[in-house]
């Protein structure tokens, strides 16, 4: 097998509030315009694609982002331990979803890393740099939203009230991971 | 700094979206049937007006959705938002 | 401290006395003192010189509309700040502060020659007189920037730290006064999140030190009721206090930015490691203004003497600081509320000689009050002159005739080392304004007030910012307003009973009448920017109408106080001048921010390492260990070259070329971005975007495609894979990445909404490992044992699925350089250890990692383009020599109708050439200009060298170049004309090396 390297490999502590990589996760991005794909998500995963805009669905397993009326983003709920998970996943996706033109089911999981903030002061640490409101989404459990953080797009994922992931793309992360921890001494 | 209400992902701030000029611009289906004359009016020619203006706009760093606005130019306030390939609102 | 001047005051901390420095003599003063308070209580009126005339200034002010007493604080050459106004700088130990604009001293400056020379020096004057002869410009910049600007700007870097912060809220209070105390209550009260902003230490504005006894709110004193009211304030979880904050600018939209000073008041010693300003950013569903209002200073001969003060600033000193402004003060006045400071000097043991009173009498209570004491008051006087160099030592009186137009009778005498002045009242409507509010003129008070039927954004203006000067109409006013604005039925402020004084009687002169003519006066405006009424009134003279162009002629208005004292008088003095209406010739317009910002507070933490995003790619640690120089390709970092032993960049690119011709070389190409691309349509869909056709390219195999815009020019490239019957995979260029991805949405979305195709970006998830060179199949054989990289199987521009030790990559065999090579496509988090193992696998054959200096050279000997590089956005495929990729056949494409306008066609536009030197050791310069007569004048320019490098290959120099109808100029001979020399160039075929493309099968 081949070394596996992540950029970040890091947990940092602050004043109410600590911040870590969670990697390896997977993630896959899928997009449709069709009538049946959400009935086909639901008979993979066990898990229907949120309508609800900047909302997401959870289950044990995963949990699915609203990106856009037709875009999702699929993220393991828990580490992987086997790089094969994420093929087979991505094959059993891929043969029902994008084979059968039902829409389009693309690989991402090395396209963004996970960041995940802890703590009740992480809204404030991401306002530094987000124009974001968060002042209904932090109350709101599975809350999801594109913004811009230091001028880098990022997906948040919501869990709870002082517990949220971060999605950065990789070339980015390490810069802004030094962003956040700069910030987080302020904090 | 404007706050823009997105079709899909409601308000947000300006620096989320970019600006996309004069909306209801079609791309002609026959561009090879149109006269030089013509293909530069879908080209270049564009209103650019003080005043109430049809604006495309997209949600370039949120759900980077395309939709249109109806802006006043002089006040930049928003008048209406609809979104792509519906008929404008009257206001 | 001199003990005379300092009474007892409960708002500052008198037990607790702080060193600082002025000018380099060491003072005291108490803690919560500011520096103009303790400058006054050790008796230093004279703080600075005025920046044309160089006239001795003092303390004026006590807020943010000081015009004199600026300063340079700190002499450290990082720390050093120029224009601080003293009045707003709280004492702390430490405190190092200097005059501005007088050399050598602010005791004896001589630039202080100018007032001599003032009646040489008019509105203007600088305009007019360098003007002339034009060829002794130099000799008068050296002049003019000398004594141009005030104070001096650090000559380091700033040490401090700034930080930014979003925050939202549904009501916005500015202003802690009384009014915003009123206004943040009833939100907080209706459960609204609410923040509340003042620039001052503490809130309260004016009222909070109002104990005068003739104001009463439910009879208590208003500094009592409202000591009350804002610890009461404390208890709202849903209100954030925000105090040293100051409102910087109002924007559309309710944004609005705000800066807070966190350590600017703490001692030295104790700001190490803390921000020292946070910019707020703030959008607010409501606004509420509550700025108040500033007093006006008076318009008369010598007005600006030290040791003259607004009468409301002296009532501030002895109310909050407890110092007492001098011990000889008179009074000069137009309205009522000088008559409060009289009072608060009396109470604290300072009786007041004498009030110089405009009006012909006044009948309200305060005035009766100050009658009752027993101090002269001169009814329809005023002041005619000043006298004192360097402090205030008399003042010359006279009476005023009935209109009020000139004076009468004899001229009076008194003595005093202090003069309060108080022109009535200005309120703040900046903010008002900046966020695109009109005003309207107050005939009565003479002031410009919010016009809000005019305000298009949520907000209103409460208190005496909009234009409510008596403490009643305040508090009913603010009550009643914010009930309405915040839609609150009943209030606990609605049945207060206040008790207040009435100005009855009101009376306005903007230009007071002296006994000498304007010319032989000097009343001041613009006290930074010594310009007089006699300035305005020239300007008039002159033909100047429009108020801005007044004002820029003057310089009225644009000191570091951007006129906050001087606005009002010169609209005055332009309307009685013209014999028009206030406002009628327009009125100044107030731009952000209200005080000055610095610079650091602007930019926050996006400085040094956060100036800009970097972007690495997975295999950067290698590159970086393995001593690569970077060069910024948009926001990433991408190895330029690998010097080994101290090689120049020079050296270091020539062995990189040769190696990866003779042996082996490998690059880091996973910058280039990727879209992953699947649907039904996406054929169609790339029929329509690229300029070849694609409806017949099979599974598995590659092309280059050109992407142009609708204008018809040239807009990214980039090679795409058929990965399955409906799935592609495009490459763009690293810069494009991002605009095409974009720019092929947009299409999707809006013009072809019918296509089944779905985009999605892979550029991060795939890192990409570029092996070339003769012996790059031997290592990839080496690495991927499994794979048949026969040319039957795997030929040129195809691609085949494979693994490396059970991790999927796809290979493509591809090449930019001309080379066999083969691009290794894998995921970025196993992408490191597939490089180290591209490494060990070619070690034997001398693999050598290149950068994109030699890429760029590699694909300029095969005369590839670099989009960005050899085009600009004004270059269709034609211009490139390039027609063999665009289709005849297809219907439509982008920018397909484009390549046949007129304009398009023509055969004279500038085309992609390749261009030789005579002597093959030249290396021309990029962007050197390309010309074929020399002696032609003006020199005709033909075109430009887009790329250029010294090829090891071909063992001469090679460029690529655009010229003027170049595609029929093979062979013509050109110049180069550069600093010291022409060079001789040949106009050549764009392909340089290996014309047949022998080597992508060797």
């Amino acid at each position: 097998m081949l070394n596996f390297e992540t950029p970040i490999q890091e947990k940092k502590s602050y004043n109410d509030l600590t911040i870590s990589e969670v990697e390896p996760i997977i993630k896959i991005n899928l997009r449709s315009r069709k009538r049946e794909f959400s009935a086909k998500i639901g008979k993979i995963l066990s898990i229907i694609p949120p309508v609800e805009s900047n909302m997401s669905s959870i289950n044990d397993n995963y949990s699915l982002l609203w990106l856009s009326p037709d875009e999702w983003l699929l993220y393991s709920n828990n580490k992987i331990n086997k790089y094969e998970e994420q093929i087979n996943l991505e094959d059993k996706l891929f043969n029902q979803i994008s084979k059968l033109n039902q829409g389009a089911v693309t690989n991402v999981t090395d396209h963004w890393v996970m960041i995940n903030l802890n703590g009740n002061k992480i809204y404030d640490l991401l306002s530094k740099g987000c124009p974001f409101n968060f002042n209904d989404f932090m109350s709101k459990k599975g809350s999801v939203a594109q913004t811009i953080v230091n001028h880098t797009d990022v997906i948040l994922h919501n869990i709870d009230k002082g517990n949220l992931n971060l999605f950065v793309r990789r070339s980015f992360s390490k810069h802004l991971w030094s962003w956040i921890n700069d910030s987080a001494r302020f904090i | 700094m404007f706050v823009i209400n997105c079709p899909f992902c409601g308000e947000r701030d300006q620096s989320e979206f970019s600006s996309g000029g004069e909306a209801h611009i079609i791309r002609p289906k026959q561009p090879t049937e149109l006269s030089d004359d013509q293909w530069a009016e879908y080209l270049f020619m564009r209103k650019n007006i003080k005043g109430v203006q049809f604006e495309r706009w997209n949600h370039a760093h949120g759900c980077r959705k395309w939709f249109n606005m109806i802006r006043d130019t002089s006040n930049d306030k928003i008048h209406a938002i609809y979104k792509m390939g519906e008929k404008p609102p009257i206001v | 401290m001199s003990k005379e001047l300092r009474v007892n005051s409960k708002y500052i901390d008198q037990t607790t006395r702080i060193p600082f420095k002025f000018n380099g003599k060491t003072f005291y003063g108490f803690k919560g003192d500011t520096l103009a308070s303790a400058l006054l209580s050790n008796n230093v009126h004279l703080v600075g010189r005025s920046f044309k005339y160089h006239r001795p200034r003092g303390i004026m002010t006590c807020g943010s509309e000081e015009p004199n007493a600026i300063v340079q604080v700190s002499n450290d050459p990082s720390l050093t700040e120029p224009n601080v106004r003293a009045t707003e700088i709280e004492l702390y130990e430490g405190l190092e502060a200097n005059s501005q604009n007088c050399w050598p001293s602010v005791n004896f400056d001589i630039g202080g020659i100018n007032n001599f020379l003032s009646p040489f020096l008019p509105a203007g004057f600088y305009y007019k007189t360098f003007m002339w002869p034009a060829s002794f410009w130099e000799k008068y910049e050296f002049f003019i920037r000398h004594s141009a600007g005030l104070g001096k700007a650090p000559t380091k870097p700033d040490p401090d730290i700034y930080d930014h912060q979003y925050a939202h809220c549904d009501v916005l209070v500015i202003g802690g006064g009384i009014s915003g105390v009123i206004a943040a209550k009833l939100s907080a009260e209706k459960k609204l999140d609410t923040i509340l902003l003042d620039d001052k230490k503490d809130l309260g504005g004016v009222s909070i030190y109002n104990n005068d006894d003739n104001f009463k709110i439910n009879d208590q004193n208003v500094s009592k009721w409202l000591s009350n009211e804002i610890e009461n304030l404390k208890k709202y979880p849903n209100l954030s206090i925000k105090t040293r904050t100051s409102l910087a600018a109002f924007h559309g939209y309710n944004y609005l930015l705000a800066k807070e000073n966190l350590t600017d008041h703490l001692n030295v010693n104790d700001r190490k490691d803390k921000i020292r300003q946070r910019l707020w950013k703030i959008r607010a569903k409501k606004v509420v203004i509550a700025t108040g209002a500033i007093e006006r200073p008076l318009i008369f001969n010598n007005n600006d003497r030290p040791g003259i003060l607004l009468s409301s600033s002296i009532k501030k000193y002895i109310d909050y600081y407890g110092v007492k402004c001098g011990t000889k003060i008179s009074i000069f006045t137009s309205n009522d509320s000088a008559y409060e400071t009289v009072l608060s000097l009396y109470k604290n043991g300072v009786k007041v000689n004498s009030i110089i009173d405009i009006r012909d009498k006044s009948e309200s209570l305060i005035v009766k009050k100050v009658q009752d004491i027993g101090i002269k008051i001169y009814w329809k006087h005023t002041v005619v002159n000043t006298k004192g160099y360097k402090r205030i030592n008399s003042i010359e009186l006279m009476k005023l005739n009935e209109k009020g137009t000139g004076v009468i009778g004899d001229k009076i005498n008194e003595s005093c080392d202090c003069l309060g002045i108080s022109g009535g009242w200005t309120p703040m409507v900046h903010l008002f304004t900046q966020s695109g509010g009109k005003l309207e003129f107050n005939r009565i008070d003479n002031m410009f007030i919010p016009n809000e039927n005019k305000s298009s954004s949520e907000q209103i203006s409460v208190g005496s910012c909009n234009g409510d000067l008596e403490l009643d109409d305040i508090i009913k006013k603010t009550n009643l307003k914010t009930k309405e604005f915040l839609d609150i039925n009943t209030s606990i402020f609605d049945s207060l009973k206040i008790q207040s004084s009435k100005e009855k009687n009101k009376k306005n002169i903007w230009l007071l009448p002296s006994d000498k003519p304007l010319g032989k006066t000097k009343p001041f405006l613009d006290f930074q920017n010594d310009s007089t009424a006699k300035d305005v009134k020239l300007a008039l003279r002159e033909g100047f109408k429009s108020i801005e162009h007044v004002k820029r002629y003057t310089t009225t208005g644009m000191g570091t106080d951007q006129g906050k004292l001087s606005n009002m008088h010169a609209l005055g003095i332009i309307a009685d001048t013209t014999g028009t209406n206030m406002g009628e010739l327009g009125t100044t317009t107030f731009r952000p921010p209200f005080t000055p910002l610095t610079f650091g507070a602007i930019v926050g933490r996006n400085v040094g390492q956060f100036f800009d995003h970097t972007r690495y790619s997975a295999m950067h640690n290698w590159h970086e260990t393995n001593g690569a120089k970077f060069e910024n390709v948009g926001q990433w970092k991408r190895p330029w070259y690998y010097p080994k032993n101290k090689e120049s960049m020079h050296e270091a690119v020539q062995r990189e070329s040769k190696a990866a011709r003779d042996s082996a070389g490998i690059l880091d190409a996973s910058t280039l971005g990727k879209i992953d691309i699947q649907g039904t349509d996406a054929s169609e869909f790339l029929n329509r975007v690229y300029t070849n056709a694609w409806s017949k390219l099979q599974i598995g195999k590659c092309r280059y495609g050109l992407m142009l815009n609708e204008d018809g020019m040239v807009y990214d490239d980039g090679v795409t894979t058929r990965l399955g019957e409906n799935h592609y995979i495009m490459t763009t260029t690293t810069g494009g990445a991002a605009n095409v991805l974009n720019k092929l949405e947009d299409y999707l979305q809006t013009e072809w909404p019918e296509l089944d195709v779905y985009l999605t970006t892979v550029t991060d998830h795939f890192s990409t490992i570029s092996i070339c060179g003769p012996n790059s199949k031997k290592i990839v054989n080496k690495m991927i044992p499994d794979l048949d990289l026969s040319d039957q199987n795997f030929p040129h521009m195809s691609f085949k699925n494979s693994s490396i030790n059970g991790v999927r990559c796809r290979v493509m065999r591809i090449s930019f350089t001309g080379e066999h090579s083969y691009e290794i496509n894998i995921q970025s988090n196993y992408a490191k250890n597939v490089w180290e193992m591209s490494m060990e696998a070619g070690k034997e054959y001398n693999i050598t990692p290149y950068g994109t200096e030699t890429m760029h050279l590699l694909r300029a000997e095969k005369g590839f383009i670099i989009t960005g590089q050899d085009t600009d956005g004004t270059l269709t495929p034609v211009d490139l020599q390039m027609d063999w990729i665009v289709s005849k056949k297809k219907y439509d494409f982008i920018g397909k109708r484009s390549l046949y306008r007129s304009d398009t066609i023509r055969e004279d536009r500038k085309q992609l050439v390749g261009l030789i030197t005579d002597d093959p050791n030249e290396v021309l310069e990029e962007g050197s200009q390309i010309v074929e007569d020399l002696n032609k004048k003006p020199i005709e320019m033909l075109g430009h060298v887009t790329s250029s490098y010294f090829s090891p290959n071909l063992n001469k120099s090679i460029a690529l170049a655009v010229v003027v109808s170049g595609k029929n100029l093979k062979g013509k001979k050109l110049f180069v004309p550069m600093e010291n020399k022409n060079i001789n160039v040949t106009i050549t075929d764009t392909v340089f090396y290996d014309k047949e493309n022998k080597r992508l099968n060797a």
